[in-house]
């Protein structure tokens, strides 16, 4: 079963793939929508068959497909594992995958390269289900780097824009600077475990075998991948920049799948990550560095996509937060209504982007509430939900990270969470109100109808971000925290009082209402866009001049660097040192002509030279006697 | 004389070549009988494989007496490591036969197959002098071809490819020359056959002297940095054929040569290398890969690139386990099918555009899907993307790196980074963005899809399932070189 | 008596022709010394003869005057014809065979 749900996705993108080359002017729209989506509502029915499988008490899924490599000791095999953990990830993959699918349908439906668009989107599912589902971790890194293929694929989908490509090969050099990382650790891994096995099983049972020192250094290296992949600081700049490819792009892998692979990651690893508690508050504070500091820049920004993307990358913080305080199961958590809501929030600013004609300035949009109605509402909800307001999916959730955080004592931690839970509120209602409800500008403008297969997707991803929450709800609100239970990982049990919860929620949730008012009062009759007039504003709003700063230290010194090679080292010192020695070779020449004048004379006396030479040699060298 | 099966591989071409001199033949007749002795070679080479038996060792030996006063021997063998090599050679001469279809200078085909008996018979013989004499036969057609047939500066280019080739060719027969005598001297024979010559006791001294003379020939032909200034100017010049030929095939006889002789005969002396080797090595892989970022022509940037990842071989190599060895075995083979594939598609650039200068390129992916997926397959090989049998190939050399030491193991997993560099830059440049010119721009034809398709297959089957190759490479890694 | 002042002037003589030869410009000159190098050599050849009572060595002396005299017919006769054509007897510009100008 698992390796059909990891190869159909595959082989549907071959598939595609070679009916798109074999001729890209056709126009097969229900061929390529029926092998795409096709493909997806398969995998996505045996996930959750696997998924009710294993509510009902089944054991851990294990396939082989075949063996990758045996080399030594190095025995890898193409391998799939589904335990509790995987079983979640690839059940709300697959099913929000499929609606995105759907969606992406309607949004991609006139574009000349629909069939390219779905052989890299079914690619992008086989690698995402490869990273989740693998066995072992070299599978995973394949999975993983895959999955940043296909990201790069999508990002740069619309190839005749040079700044498209430009994002693209951003993404993708940053994700391989992580990439960098993750396969350093994993080869330390491997080499201290080696003879013992590679699967994640086996390095489970012999993990005690690695000394300390190496184990915080493999996991400081695993956490580099997942810094890369999971936009964190400092690897965070490709994410805003993502945002150039369609938003059935963004909503899918910089939103909902791929971008959580790092939580998925250190949560997979979570056996790892609690025997080195110093690693796992490194990365606590890293999320939550980077989820105040992405909701700081959120707020200024002005494109409806990079608002998100920024807000993809403050809640991505704040899994990390929770993975690195060892509480994986409220990470994973998180991440499963995140994937509700967030690709809801993408795909309803999808919706407004085809409507409004490609325009993405929240600023320049305005009083659309009356005009999609459905897209407004579902939005609402979902803004709800990220702003952590009870009952939507993202209260649940963010505050279980929370309480997490103040339980376990890293009140800083704690601290700049609930700060950024405030913050995000208001910068997610500044969107919503600037878009819905602020005065419109005075233009005439016609909206593009939207299909209907745009539209659905939302409704019911908007029931699952009212409701998606209800699997955590913990003991202080009377649930029995079933997703916590269902996950079986080795979490850090806290204590907390109800009363102290109770009080943490309401901060929380006063805090978000706080935001709410305050967004309302500034944007919800009248938007403007921000203006870089003060020193401060400046600043955030040219993202702390982090690019710029990435620019000067690591591409210009490389460039100079490498046309000092070009112009200095390779011409002057190695080929130098050659035309050197041959120069040598030609001064000496020069002398030696001299001595062949052609005067008959002159060779007389090399003659007498010679001669007289010869004989005090044979004189006085070999004792001739005359 | 008897029938040996290696031995019809190596001159099959030649015969033919002289066959086909001698009768004066027509062009089409040429070209027919080129393509005929390089179909033929491939199902011997088909037959060798199937034949060949992993946990054998050396084997489909053939020991001729040749020049018998001097104790020269025509002998020839095959292990997992030459049949790495001669695999490459039968596979991407038919696919270059094809790519050359139109040409239609003589002496061009004459060349290519001059040039296919030079290097299977460097791959395959067994005794030192045959294997000289094979070394500077491959590198008679490059010497002509770039310089009769290439462009740019070919005959100063082509002069110091040459020269600086035999510069190494020289101390290399010297080393091989001083040997033989030395084993005179002990046994009161000649021989220069390599496991005669491998049973000789040097002092550590001398060893470390003769060890050097091989090194300089085969740091010069992989080229270590420092020794690569031949490269660039060599690949910018030469004609396409020609540039698979030099970066897939001879390239990796540096490697090659490193490990049939440097660990055949030095086994023990070469250790005092590792260190230096070692370092230019991994100078060398991001040298070339920084080297890359700014070069505008595309040959020159793919022959940098090739450097870069020789480097990594190289370095694979003088690690010593088996991780890294099976890597730079796996390395020889999927870079070889990667960069042929590359340097075919650059030359099918210059055929479209009359230029490869990354500049005068750009905006080809709105006019030509075909093209753009084949090229950017190959690039990403080269980045080697996991599913192609680079990132394998990558993957080992870099657990093998670890395993020997930590910063070896960081510097050399750099080469995740590296290629990265000037690839995707180039690809943004070459490939996408807006067009420079409003020309129509064919796509590929079906001749080139058929010429490209079997290395597609190829690398995805070696990224896909190492299991089905490594196997037959294994043994031999294990038992050591 | 001893032989040794007989052969301390041949060996001026040949040194002194053999200087002549190095440091005269003069075809006549250096024509002049080569004859004075062979003219010494066949000194030698005699005095030999008579210090070893070999009479060989006298005969051959005798024939090298002879090959000396229809020597000087062929030299001259190459320098008048060098002098018709040049008009200069300078060693030094006739230097066909060299690289330098």
């Amino acid at each position: 079963m698992l390796n059909i749900i990891v190869t159909l996705p595959f082989l549907s993108s071959l598939l595609i793939a070679l009916i798109y080359l074999g001729n890209t002017n056709a126009k097969r729209f229900v061929l390529y929508t029926s092998l795409g989506i096709g493909s997806l509502v398969i995998i996505t029915t045996l996930s959750l068959m696997s998924l009710y499988d294993m509510m009902q008490g089944a054991a851990t899924i294990h396939t082989k497909l075949f063996e990758w490599i045996h080399l030594g000791d190095f025995q890898i095999e193409v391998a799939f594992m589904a335990d509790r953990l995987s079983i979640i990830m690839i059940s709300f993959i697959t099913f929000i995958g499929t609606l995105i699918h759907i969606y992406a349908a309607g949004y991609m439906k006139d574009d000349a390269g629909y069939g390219k668009f779905f052989s890299y989107f079914n690619l992008f599912m086989g690698s995402m289900l490869l990273l989740v589902l693998a066995d072992n971790p070299i599978m995973m890194f394949v999975g993983w780097e895959l999955v940043g293929l296909s990201s790069y694929l999508l990002i740069g989908f619309y190839h005749q824009d040079a700044a498209n490509i430009k994002a693209a090969n951003k993404a993708f050099m940053l994700n391989r600077v992580g990439d960098f990382g993750f396969i350093m650790g994993l080869s330390i891994l491997f080499i201290s475990l080696e003879g013992h096995g590679f699967s994640f099983d086996a390095i489970k049972a012999n993990i005690a075998l690695i000394d300390y020192q190496t184990l915080t250094l493999i996991g400081l290296l695993l956490f580099v991948g997942a810094m890369g992949k999971s936009a964190q600081i400092p690897l965070y700049v490709w994410l805003p920049d993502a945002m150039a490819g369609p938003t059935p792009v963004s909503a899918l892998i910089h939103a909902a799948t791929m971008v959580t692979a790092g939580v998925y990651m250190v949560a997979r690893f979570s056996f790892l990550y609690i025997q080195i508690p110093d690693i796992g508050l490194f990365i606590a504070s890293i999320g939550a560095f980077s989820a105040l500091f992405a909701a700081i820049i959120a707020s200024y920004q002005s494109d409806i996509k990079k608002i998100l993307a920024y807000s993809t990358m403050s809640q991505l913080g704040y899994m990390f937060i929770a993975v690195g305080l060892e509480s994986y199961s409220s990470g994973i958590f998180h991440v499963f209504t995140h994937a509700f809501f967030k690709a809801l929030l993408f795909m309803g600013a999808g919706a407004v982007i085809i409507a409004m004609h490609h325009e993405q300035n929240i600023f320049k949009m305005g009083a659309l509430r009356g005009e999609l109605k459905l897209t407004y509402i579902t939005m609402f909800i979902a803004t709800l939900a990220i702003s952590g307001i009870p009952p939507f999916a993202g209260f649940f959730s963010k505050d279980a990270i929370l309480v997490t955080a103040f339980a376990s004592g890293h009140y800083a931690i704690w601290t700049i969470g609930t700060l950024t839970a405030g913050l995000t509120a208001f910068y997610m209602f500044r969107m919503l109100f600037s878009v819905f409800h602020a005065r419109k500008s005075k233009a005439q403008r016609v909206l593009h109808p939207l299909p209907k297969c745009m539209t659905y997707p939302l409704i019911i991803l908007a029931i699952g971000s009212t409701f998606a929450g209800f699997v955590g709800v913990n003991g202080a609100y009377g649930g029995e925290n079933f997703i916590a239970h269902f996950l079986q990982l080795p979490d850090i049990s806290v204590h907390l009082s109800h009363s102290s919860e109770y009080m943490l929620a309401l901060l929380n949730v006063s805090l978000a209402l706080f935001g709410m008012t305050l967004a309302y009062k500034l944007y919800g009759h009248r938007a403007k866009e921000a203006q870089p007039d003060t020193l401060f504003k400046k600043v955030i709003i040219n993202k702390f001049y982090i690019d710029a700063l990435y620019e000067t230290l690591f591409m210009k010194p490389l460039l100079s660097l490498s046309r000092f090679i070009a112009t200095t080292v390779d011409m002057k010192i190695f080929d130098g040192f050659l035309n050197y020695s041959i120069l040598f070779y030609r001064v000496l020449a020069g002398q030696f002509i001299r001595l062949q004048n052609g005067k008959v004379r002159a060779y007389a006396l090399y003659f007498l030279l010679g001669v007289s030479a010869m004989s005090l040699f044979l004189i006085y060298k070999l004792g001739v006697n005359l | 004389m008897n029938y040996h099966i290696l031995s019809s591989i190596i001159f099959l071409p030649l015969l033919m070549a002289i066959l086909l001199g001698v009768m004066r033949a027509p062009l089409k007749v040429l070209k027919a009988g080129a393509i005929l002795s390089s179909l033929t070679t491939l199902l011997l080479v088909v037959r060798v494989i199937i034949d060949f038996n992993p946990k054998g060792g050396m084997q489909f030996m053939q020991n001729l007496p040749w020049i018998q006063n001097a104790g020269i021997t025509y002998s020839v063998g095959l292990d997992a490591l030459s049949l790495v090599l001669l695999t490459l050679i039968a596979l991407l001469m038919p696919l270059l036969y094809l790519y050359m279809l139109k040409e239609h200078r003589k002496g061009y085909w004459y060349n290519m197959l001059l040039l296919q008996t030079g290097v299977t018979g460097a791959v395959l013989s067994l005794d030192l002098i045959l294997f000289y004499l094979f070394w500077e036969t491959m590198l008679l057609p490059i010497f002509v071809m770039i310089g009769k047939y290439g462009n740019g500066l070919r005959q100063y280019n082509s002069m110091k490819i040459v020269l600086m080739t035999i510069l190494g060719s020289m101390s290399m027969l010297f080393s091989i020359l001083y040997m033989g005598y030395i084993y005179f001297e002990t046994t009161g024979a000649w021989s220069f056959s390599l496991y005669d010559l491998a049973t000789i006791d040097l002092s550590t001294k001398s060893s470390i002297w003769l060890t050097a003379g091989f090194l300089l020939a085969f740091a010069i032909k992989i080229p270590l940095v420092g020794f690569h200034t031949w490269m660039a100017p060599a690949y910018g010049s030469a004609p396409t054929p020609a540039v698979v030929i030099m970066s897939a095939i001879m390239a990796k006889l540096g490697v090659y040569g490193i490990w049939r002789f440097g660990y055949g005969l030095f086994g023990g002396t070469l250790h005092y290398y590792t260190p230096t080797i070692i370092t230019l090595a991994l100078i060398g892989l991001l040298y070339y890969a920084i080297r890359a970022i700014t070069e505008k022509n595309l040959r020159k940037m793919f022959a940098y690139s090739s450097g870069s990842h020789l480097s990594l071989i190289a370095l694979g190599i003088f690690l010593s386990n088996i991780y890294a060895w099976g890597g730079s075995l796996y390395f020889i083979a999927t870079h070889a099918l990667a960069s042929a594939g590359m340097f075919m598609m650059i030359g099918i650039t210059y055929n479209r555009f009359r230029s490869v200068n990354i500049e005068q390129l750009g905006g080809i992916a709105q006019k030509a899907p075909i093209f753009t997926f084949f090229f950017a397959f190959f690039a990403l090989c080269i980045a080697g993307l996991p599913g192609t049998g680079g990132f394998v190939a990558e993957l080992l050399i870099i657990i093998g790196a670890f395993k020997s030491s930590f910063l070896v193991g960081i510097l050399s997993a750099t080469t995740m980074l590296s290629a990265m560099l000037y690839i995707f830059w180039m690809l943004q440049r070459t490939l996408f963005g807006a067009s420079h010119n409003e020309t129509k721009i064919a796509d590929l034809t079906l001749k080139e899809i058929a010429m490209l398709t079997p290395l597609v297959v190829l690398l995805l089957l070696t990224g896909i399932m190492p299991s089905l190759f490594i196997p037959y490479l294994e043994p031999q890694l294990l038992g050591g070189f | 008596m001893s032989a040794d002042p007989f052969f301390l002037l041949v060996a001026i003589l040949f040194s002194i022709g053999l200087i002549g030869v190095a440091s005269r410009k003069n075809l006549f000159v250096v024509y002049m010394s080569i004859e004075l190098m062979l003219s010494s050599v066949n000194l030698l050849l005699a005095i030999l003869s008579q210090v070893l009572g070999d009479a060989n060595a006298s005969v051959i002396a005798l024939l090298l005057i002879a090959v000396i005299a229809a020597e000087a017919a062929l030299f001259l006769a190459i320098i008048t014809h060098l002098y018709r054509e040049n008009r200069t007897l300078d060693s030094d510009r006739f230097k066909n065979l060299s690289k330098v100008r």
